[in-house]
This record gives structure tokens, sequence and C-alpha cells, in this order.
């Protein structure tokens, strides 16, 4: 579990628990909310026990972000294409929300591993619609062209009002993330781990990943960025994606690992000092056991004749 | 958009099982089992290593084991398939026992299950009656300086339980939580929504008893289930096909009478052959639950049935609040689900109370008449998970917000301020 998985656990379980139920109706109407403010709003009737409406609110866009009518940049298409007529799309969108679709379970395919695969792409809609722009892009340049009508330098939304970069050219592509965090220690852990973690790049075993570098600021690539985007404390982190890649299966792997980085490293933020604690945690075990053995006989004994070690505090003096 | 307009995260950690979700929802997201598959090789060889003062060689071992282990379902899954990981439950009888694992499952139940930014959401842990101050200053720890959550509360399961019928019916804060769980089964007097603390009974038996007993049950009749299914088995057969009976002698004769109609039977595969077998399921079915009111038939050490100690309990709770409590006794917990438990707990109850009501009358002679005593024993349909309910009714509403610990309360003050819980107004 050290990369965070595509598809929504919950909406999957879900999907999955109604595919399997037959036709007993029960009502569902649950709201969740992922990293970075993405809402999901997921609906079924008791009428039509086989259809779910899913509302899908995405994160507040900066205002340098590439944007058209209120979603990614051709999401609409990539649902459409991933979906096909599993999925309508409902227009315009349930109040609050961004995008809304009617999943109707009764048109997916009858094998069960091709259901399968298509609930576990109906989980992923994350992917789907903010990857869409990012897809775009990669798409392009695996097979080494640049697309049309797309400026030199694309800011990309990626959490709530903040957003990385992609200078896509026609035979790489450089994805750049200003790195924030909120509590002081998780911008110095954060800052050693992003460290790390491009010297990891370096090691002879990941020779093929895309180059990585880490910088204080903002590299060359952003020039002419307002300066808002760029007020990064913890860094800017650099990948130089090439054709070999995003090539066929790969892409889809990219396009998730690339939008969600910062919830990656954020993840292992945590991670580290949940791991630090329990080292510390040991560490004291370990001190205790070393001052238990320190004491003498005379005194353990003492103790066991006294009865317990309670301390007895009285009202006035009680620690606090 | 700040994190108090987002849907707080409740989580309930049971003995047995998880539940997990957001405010607001009528169910949780997840209910996992509380256990986590550990990869101890590592832990291991960094043991051994402490002497030599090998740390670099330590320092590795460590970095290797920390993502390496599993929760819930997958856990339990991994440790059947392969030997290189043990099972490790956080939980013991409602009390945290190991801090390690407990640590890794809320990480995980927080990134890979509910897939959220601690950051972004308050959270609503719950606790059992009798945690110390010191372990809720451990969770608080926890919260704060692993996971950054902006705000918590620490709730009291009990109240919880008893907020999860405030929604439906009536606004009604006292009354009498049975909770029986998988670990830890406790009875707490709630008198307008402050816990009476000193009347708290807690009894030894509890749904993995009810589970060991039909595991008993099972082997002494000779079934034929593989030895390192049987727990598992029995835990299955409890939740699938128990049921409460009015009377043990009577639900005897029916199953002798017509045993096609009571008898059921359990398949499975022997996991290590893969062959077949199956087994009966008899008695079992109405003697495991059975065990709460005549505890004498599966332990000798603790005989006082369950219907008896509540109304102990009642009858030592502050004497303005005893026919309020005898009139709102909720169940919560997974192992009141037995089918007709309430109606039986509720009967045996009303027996004792009657026969007070009466004695108390015939001492009194003709000069003064107690008034009757109503008993009324309270049953949801989200019994399993009431208390995660009651969570998520009290996270969604505004105040859950300002009674909150926050994240700038406890850099100023430290843990302590998880120190003390309000509903145990005075306590500590």
């Amino acid at each position: 579990m050290i990369l965070l998985q595509s598809p929504s656990r919950f909406l999957l379980q879900i999907l999955q628990d109604r595919v399997l139920s037959g036709d007993k109706g029960v009502d569902i109407d649950c709201h969740t909310v992922e990293f970075d403010d993405v809402r999901y709003h997921i609906q079924f009737s008791m009428r039509n026990p086989k259809v779910m409406v899913l509302s899908v609110a995405l994160p507040l866009p900066p205002p340098e972000a590439m944007l058209y009518d209120g979603l990614p940049l051709g999401a609409i298409e990539a649902i459409k294409a991933a979906y096909g007529p599993v999925v309508q799309i409902l227009d315009p969108p349930k109040d609050g929300f961004d995008l809304t679709m009617k999943i109707n379970l009764t048109k997916l395919p009858p094998d069960e591993e091709q259901r399968n695969a298509v609930l576990t792409q109906i989980a992923s809609v994350r992917e789907v619609v903010l990857g869409a722009p990012l897809k775009l892009l990669l798409k392009h340049l695996a097979s080494k062209t640049v697309a049309p009508n797309v400026d030199k330098l694309v800011a990309l939304v990626h959490r709530p009002n903040e957003s990385f970069f992609v200078a896509p050219q026609a035979d790489k592509v450089t994805v750049v993330y200003p790195m924030r965090f909120q509590d002081s220690i998780d911008i110095v852990l954060a800052t050693s781990f992003l460290q790390e973690f491009v010297e990891a790049r370096r090691t002879s075993a990941l020779n093929n990943a895309p180059s990585c570098l880490w910088s204080p600021v903002p590299p060359l690539e952003l020039k002419g960025v307002p300066s808002d985007a760029l007020n990064a404390n913890a860094g800017f982190v650099t990948f130089v994606v090439f054709p070999r890649h995003v090539e066929g299966k790969k892409l889809d792997k990219t396009v998730w690992s690339l939008l969600t980085f910062h919830a990656y490293v954020s993840y292992h933020v945590k991670c580290s000092e949940g791991f630090m604690h329990t080292r510390m945690r040991r560490r004291v075990e370990t001190l205790i056991q070393a001052l238990d053995r320190a004491k003498s006989d005379a005194e353990k004994l003492k103790k066991l004749v006294n009865g317990g070690s309670f301390k007895r505090l009285s009202l006035n003096n009680d620690g606090n | 958009m700040d994190a108090a307009s987002r849907p707080a995260v409740v989580i309930d950690n049971g003995t047995g099982y998880t539940k997990m979700g957001f405010a607001g929802n009528v169910e949780p997201c997840f209910i996992t089992p509380t256990v986590v598959a550990v990869n101890d090789t590592f832990a291991g060889q960094t043991r051994a290593n402490t002497t030599k003062g090998n740390w670099m060689a330590q320092h590795s071992a460590g970095v290797m084991a920390d993502l390496d282990f599993f929760i819930g379902e997958d856990a339990l899954a991994r440790s059947r398939s392969s030997n290189t990981y043990n099972l490790s439950y956080p939980i013991h009888n409602g009390q945290v026992e190991n801090w390690d694992t407990m640590e890794r499952f809320w990480q995980q139940c927080i990134f890979n299950y509910l897939r959220c930014d601690p950051e972004d959401h308050y959270f609503l842990l719950t606790e059992s009656p009798l945690t110390p101050p010191e372990t809720r200053e451990y969770t608080g720890e926890i919260m704060f300086e692993t996971f950054n959550v902006p705000g918590l509360y620490i709730a009291c399961q009990p109240v919880l339980a008893l907020a999860a019928g405030y929604t439906t019916t009536k606004c009604e804060m006292t009354g009498v939580v049975v909770d029986v769980g998988d670990g830890a089964t406790h009875i707490v007097p709630v008198a307008d929504g402050y816990v009476i603390g000193s009347s708290i009974r807690s009894i030894p038996i509890t749904g993995k008893d009810v589970t060991q007993f039909i595991q008993q049950l099972l082997k002494e009749r000779g079934e034929h289930i593989p030895p390192e299914e049987s727990f598992d088995v029995a835990r299955r057969v409890k939740e699938m096909y128990c049921y409460t009976c009015s009377d043990i002698v009577k639900e005897f004769n029916k199953h002798d009478r017509e045993p096609n109609k009571y008898i059921k039977h359990w398949s499975g595969i022997k996991p290590k052959t893969g062959a077949k077998y199956t087994c009966d399921i008899g008695y079992e079915r109405f003697l495991g639950p059975e065990i709460f009111f005549h505890p004498e038939i599966y332990n000798n050490d603790f005989t006082t049935p369950l219907h008896v100690v509540i109304d102990k309990c009642i009858q030592s709770s502050p004497i303005d609040t005893r026919r309020a409590l005898y009139k709102n006794i909720v169940l919560s917990g997974g192992s009141t689900m037995f089918k007709d438990f309430h109606r039986r707990l509720q009967r045996d109850l009303k027996k004792i109370v009657d026969a007070r009501v009466l004695a108390s009358n015939a001492r009194l002679g003709g000069d003064a008449k107690a008034q009757p005593i109503e008993v009324n024993v309270v049953s949801h349909p989200i019994q399993r998970y009431a208390v995660w309910f009651g969570g998520s009714v009290l996270a969604s509403t505004a105040e859950f917000y300002e009674a909150c610990h926050t994240k700038a309360e406890y850099e100023e003050y430290g843990a302590s301020i998880c120190r003390t819980n309000p509903v145990f107004k005075g306590m500590y």
C-alpha cells in the first residue's frame, strides 16, 4: 500500500453490493469526501434500484487553471469514452456539484470479469474527470506531437485553490509541483522526504523512471506565472516525462500518479510520523527496562512489602 | 473552505469491528474487523540487533517493515494465505493495548479506506466508559501529532448510543445503555446526557464468549470442523443462526419434535486439503445467547444474569432518575442483534420489578400503593452500529465544532486537554 489506489473503495463497494444484491431496493443517500476536496453524493431510490445518481464536486480551481465550462478540459469526452452506454450525464448538475451522472446498472456487461472492470472504472471517476486534460497532453506525447491550441505552460487544478504546471513539448512533458504544507513539522519532513525521493531516483534500479528534480526556488519553466501561484513552502518538484512512460497501458498509471502526487507525499509524511512514534515508543520501553535492571534488589523488595507504588495526590496538588 | 464546513469523520473502534464513515450519513462507509496483519520478520531482526548497537541495520529493517501491513478483511486474508504476517488485535476488551498497531490501523482507515486528508476534517472518536484518562491523552497525542487533525472529540460510547435514538422518536437523553460488544459488556446509566459513573456495571460475558461457547458445544458434540477454522465457523453460526428463546425447556422439546425445521446445516471447505465438510447446528442456536440470561451454563465464576445486573445498576443510581432509567433501556452493540433479545430482556426485567412493587405494596398494607413502574427495552434496526450512528448525528450539529478540542488548544496546553470528558462531570 505504498501508492494510493485509483478507484474509490467506498464507491466500488456500494456498486458491487448493489449489483450482487439482485432487485432488492433500499434507499441510499450519502455524501463522502476524498482528499483534495473531491466530494461525492451517491443516491439510489426505491423505484429504480438499478440506477445510481452520482454527483461529483471538484476542488475549487485557482484563477490560473485551465477550465472548460466548469469542468476540466475534455472531461465530458473522457467520461463518454470510458463508460459508454452505462453512464448518462445530467445537465445541469445538482446544486453544489460540478458533475452529475446517471449510472444504469442494468446495462453492465453480463460477464463477471468485464463487469468488475467497468465498476472499477466508475469508481475511479476522479481519475477520469480530473485527469482528462493531463491525459490529453500525455497522449500527444505518446505520438510525439504537441496538442494543438495549447499554451506553452498549462496550469491544472490538483488541490483546492492550488494548481500544478505542465509544459508540453513534442519529445517530453515537464510537470512542476509547488509543494505546500500547513504544519511546520510537515514542511520539514516533506522537504527531506522530497530530497530523499530525488536521491532514490539516482539508484540504478530506477534508471527508467521519469527524471525528478527538487529545488527550493521556482524552476525556469515557471517564468511568467503569477507569484501567488508560486508561494510554495516545501520547494518545487519537477518531473520530466518521456514518451516511453506513457506507452499503452502505462498512460493511465502515469496520469493517476501525477495527479495525486501531493496526496502521495502527504500520505507518506504522515506514515513517517507514525513510524517515528513507533520507534520512540520502542526506545522508551528499552530505557525503562534498563532503569528497572539498574534497581537494587533491596529496592524491589521494599516495594513489594509496602504494597502498591501509588503516590497519593492531594487536591490542591493534582499535577496539572 | 475550512475544516468545519466539511463533514466530520466518525470512527468507532470496537474490539471486534471498527465502524467508520462521515458525519451526516445514515450508515458507516465501512465496517471492518479491527485487526492488523504485521510483517514481523523485520521487527524480530531489530530486536536481536539492539544489543550490538547496529543502528543502521535496525534503521533499514524498520523502514522496510514500515508500510508492510494490512488491516481489516485484507489482513485476515493475508494471514490465511502466508506465514509471514502475524495478526495483531490492537483493542482488547474495549481498551487499546497496542498503540503501534492502533496508529497504523488509523492510518490505513484514513488514507486507504475513507481516503480523506486528516487535516481537512474534524474527527469524532469513541471510547468505552471505563477508559482511563491516560488512554484518552494518548489518543489525542496520536491524532494531533501524527495526523494533524484540526479538531478532535472523544465521545463516550453509551452516550452516543442514546443519541442514536434521539432523532427517531423523542429527545430522551436519560436511559440505561446495555452495550454488548465483542470484547466488552457495559451497562451504563445516563441521566440528561451525563454518565452516572459510580453505577456503571460491566460483566465478563461478551460476544466473544458466545462464540467460544458455541465452539465448545460444536466440539463436544463431535462435529467435524477443522480446528483452525472452528472459531471462525462458530462466529459465523452465531451471526447467522442464533436467536433468543423464551424458555429453554420448551425450546429443547421443539427441537426434538421437529428436527428438520430447527436444525440447520453448515458446509465449508477445509483450508488445508480443500475437502468439503458439513456439520449440523442444533441447540447452540438458542443456547449461545442464553449465556447472558443463565451464565452458569457457560462458566462457574460469574453467575449473575444480565437482567439482574441491569436491575442492580438502576437500583444504585440516584433515586429520582430510576423511573426514567427503567423506561428507556437502550441496546447497542453487535451482540444484542439476536432475534427477540429485547423481548426476553424486557420480560425478565419486568418480572423482578413487578415482584419488588408487589412486595412493597404488601409491606405497606393498603395505606399507600406504589405506581406501577414502566419497563421498556428499546431496540432499533441500526443497533449494530448505533454508537456510530449517534456519533454521526452528533457530529453533524453545529455545536459539535464548538465542543471539539482544537489543534490550537493542543499546541497551547498539550495532550492534557483530552484528559477530561465533559459527560463525566466532576469525576476526575
